[in-house]
């Protein structure tokens, strides 16, 4: 068991490093847009762009304007650490506190989304596998690359224009209705209903999940979409592995074959690509929060690229990436925990 | 009465353009508490063969025989369904590669667990777990594993090659079968780990009578543990008889050489000489030849060749050969 102990400290150990390497390729990449953006340097980092002339030579020296390139850029991370990023150039506001305000809402609605592709994607792929060659599995692959192809912006708009206007069974637009007040403490809306004591919580827990609904569908077709051709290709190379036949010749039937080895195998072959398809699912939100005015930080983003505001864009990048890191991390960690060859640091024997 | 029984038994691979004749009207009979060597080349349709009689090969491969009798039951009347909880019953595989056939995300112990036939556990339902548990433990000492606690902990990559074999047959043996169908069991081991798995194989035979096809493709070793042998080339049937007849006085031309290519079988032959072999090599699926499939590659070949041989009998003794060396032994 010791052994175990010290393969999963390397492991982690693993992780943090490229954590490591990897946030410090994005803040050079950060701090060189302040560079490559028009305008001064310094205003794109700091946002200050209304300064006076004194107020500007006290921020060159708190940013060490003077000294070289590399103490300019050690002085930019000891900033970033203090969580000071500029200030909005648009907004007038701290850029630390735009994304606090709005983040949570895009982790939940991609978190969410990641879920739904997940439970009704892997399952469908597993179903296609099964029915190898026969009508159902052309069905679903069928409907894979319909759902795989459809430009999300036009989803979008075809869901407000079917599900909202015609039927008018959901809501088209933002998080949560305006008679509801409901306090800030995560920042996740679904988590404050929930911690909330307000005597409307369950109305409220209501109507935030309606309106959550069509957003995360829109989100979550592309992503599910590839989920089940993964799902269905990792279920097809299990079936066709020896361990299957040997199971077979065991006596066991096929459901048990499925259900007791098949199916654990292939979920982790699907669980290491998950965390590649997650960027591809932010891009996705990112567009589907601007068709749905949804107040995260994708349309934040997107909102900032058109006002020119550098500032933000800077933030909003580092931010982002540094989100869609996490959530790759947990999820190797996941695969570690369902792999045990994941968690050996080395195969030979 | 026969264990197995099986006359004229064919494989056909079903490509796109024409199927093929993988194993071509094969013969095969056990004894009850026999161990029988299956031998060949690789790509002589052993392993096929022992898939078939189990029934795990996949809907591309097509199975017909004239006669597949289990003990007296004729297996061909039977619908797949009652023919595989009769196979599942009696008969047990274990395979190459023993660590490709076990579950790599699974801990030993579950994989053996639901190997235990539920038949054999009595009481209530909570009470079926602990049994569990206990008879995979003893399984595991049937097969010689003294440390069951580690091992029933571990998974598949955690153990080396020969006790994942062993777990092989524990498992095997979970359903107390009649027959055990070891394909090539000992390949890409050390010879010690192979020695110990043949000894518990030749001692699971002798304690609990239990049948044992021995598939390989090295002649000189299976006949250290088999008392009879059947060869067989190119997915046909060569040669059949009790272990002294075949590797004394083969019949087949095709035998004759594998003998004759072990070093072990002629120590008369002087140093750093040549070992007898055939010229050629095994045909690929694709070019089969007509009739005999030995044909190009045997020394004693005719015209006649080119049809299909029909099977002689002496005591016992089978050959499928038109001009067999019986009258070159005095």
């Amino acid at each position: 068991m010791g052994l175990l102990k010290t393969n999963m400290l390397i492991f982690t150990l693993r992780r943090f490093s490229l954590f490591f390497f990897t946030m410090w390729l994005l803040t050079i990449l950060s701090f060189s847009l302040s560079f490559l953006f028009p305008g001064e340097q310094l205003i794109n980092l700091t946002g200050e762009i209304n300064a006076s002339p004194e107020q500007l030579a006290v921020l060159a020296n708190e940013y060490q304007q003077q000294a070289n390139l590399l103490t300019q850029y050690f002085s930019y991370v000891s900033h970033l650490f203090h969580g000071d990023m500029g200030y909005s150039m648009t907004s007038h506001l701290p850029i630390m506190t735009e994304i606090i305000n709005r983040l949570p809402a895009t982790v939940e609605l991609t978190c969410v989304a990641l879920l739904v592709a997940m439970f009704f994607g892997i399952p469908i792929g597993f179903c296609a596998a099964i029915y190898h060659r026969k009508a159902p599995d052309n069905f679903i692959l069928a409907i894979a690359m319909i759902g795989y192809s459809i430009p999300v912006f036009w989803l979008g708009i075809l869901a407000i224009l079917v599900f909202s206007v015609q039927l008018g069974w959901l809501p088209s637009a933002g998080q949560i209705s305006l008679l509801f007040e409901i306090k800030h403490v995560t920042g996740l809306q679904l988590v404050d209903i929930l911690l909330s004591d307000s005597e409307y919580k369950w109305q409220a827990f209501q109507d935030a999940t309606r309106h959550l609904i069509l957003p995360v569908i829109v989100v979550a077709l592309a992503p599910a979409t590839i989920f089940m051709r993964l799902a269905r290709t990792a279920m097809l190379e299990v079936l066709d592995t020896h361990y299957i036949k040997a199971a077979k010749a065991k006596g066991l039937t096929f459901s048990q074959i499925i259900y007791r080895h098949a199916m654990r195998n292939a979920v982790i072959k699907v669980i290491r690509d998950v965390g590649l398809q997650f960027a591809h699912l932010i891009t996705i939100a990112m567009v589907t929060e601007v068709i749905f005015s949804w107040p995260g930080i994708g349309r934040w983003l997107i909102e900032s690229i058109y006002q020119r505001d550098y500032t933000a864009i800077q933030g909003g990048l580092i931010v982002l990436s540094t989100f869609i890191f996490i959530v790759h991390i947990i999820i190797d960690f996941v695969y570690a925990a369902l792999n045990p060859l994941a968690r050996e640091p080395n195969h030979g024997t | 009465m026969n264990l197995i029984d099986i006359r004229n038994l064919s494989i056909e691979l079903q490509t796109s353009t024409q199927p093929i004749l993988a194993v071509d009207r094969v013969n095969l009979t056990m004894k009850e508490g026999e161990v029988r060597g299956l031998v060949g080349e690789s790509g002589s349709g052993k392993s096929l063969l022992a898939q078939a009689i189990v029934g795990v090969l996949d809907e591309k491969w097509k199975v017909d025989a004239d006669r597949f009798h289990w003990r007296g039951n004729d297996l061909m009347r039977l619908t797949p369904e009652e023919r595989k909880a009769i196979i599942s019953k009696d008969v047990a595989m274990i395979f190459q590669e023993p660590m490709a056939c076990l579950d790599p995300t699974t801990t030993i112990g579950e994989q053996l667990e639901e190997a235990v036939d539920v038949e054999q556990l009595t009481g209530f339902f909570w009470q079926k777990r602990q049994q569990r548990k206990l008879a995979a433990i003893n399984l595991l000492h049937k097969v010689g594993i003294k440390q069951h606690e580690m091992c029933v902990k571990s998974f598949p990559h955690q153990l080396t090659d020969a006790l994942c074999q062993r777990v092989m047959i524990a498992m095997a043996l979970a359903r107390r079968p009649m027959l055990l169908i070891a394909d090539e069991p000992t390949a890409a081991m050390e010879s010690t780990n192979q020695g110990q798995i043949f000894r518990l194989l030749a001692s699971l035979n002798q304690l609990k009578n239990m049948s044992i096809l021995l598939i390989s493709h090295d002649l000189e070793n299976v006949t250290h543990w088999t008392n009879a042998i059947t060869v067989m080339y190119s997915g046909q049937f060569v040669e059949a008889g009790t272990t002294e007849q075949i590797f004394n006085q083969p019949y087949h031309p095709y035998t004759r050489a594998l003998v004759d290519s072990s070093p072990k079988a002629n120590r008369m032959i002087p140093n750093k000489s040549r070992l007898m072999t055939l010229p050629g090599s095994i045909p690929i699926l694709q070019h089969l030849p007509i009739g005999c499939r030995l044909g190009p590659r045997c020394p004693r070949a005719q015209q006649k060749c080119v049809h299909a041989p029909k099977i002689k009998n002496f005591h016992g003794h089978q050959v499928s050969c038109h001009f067999p060396l019986k009258d070159s032994y005095s």
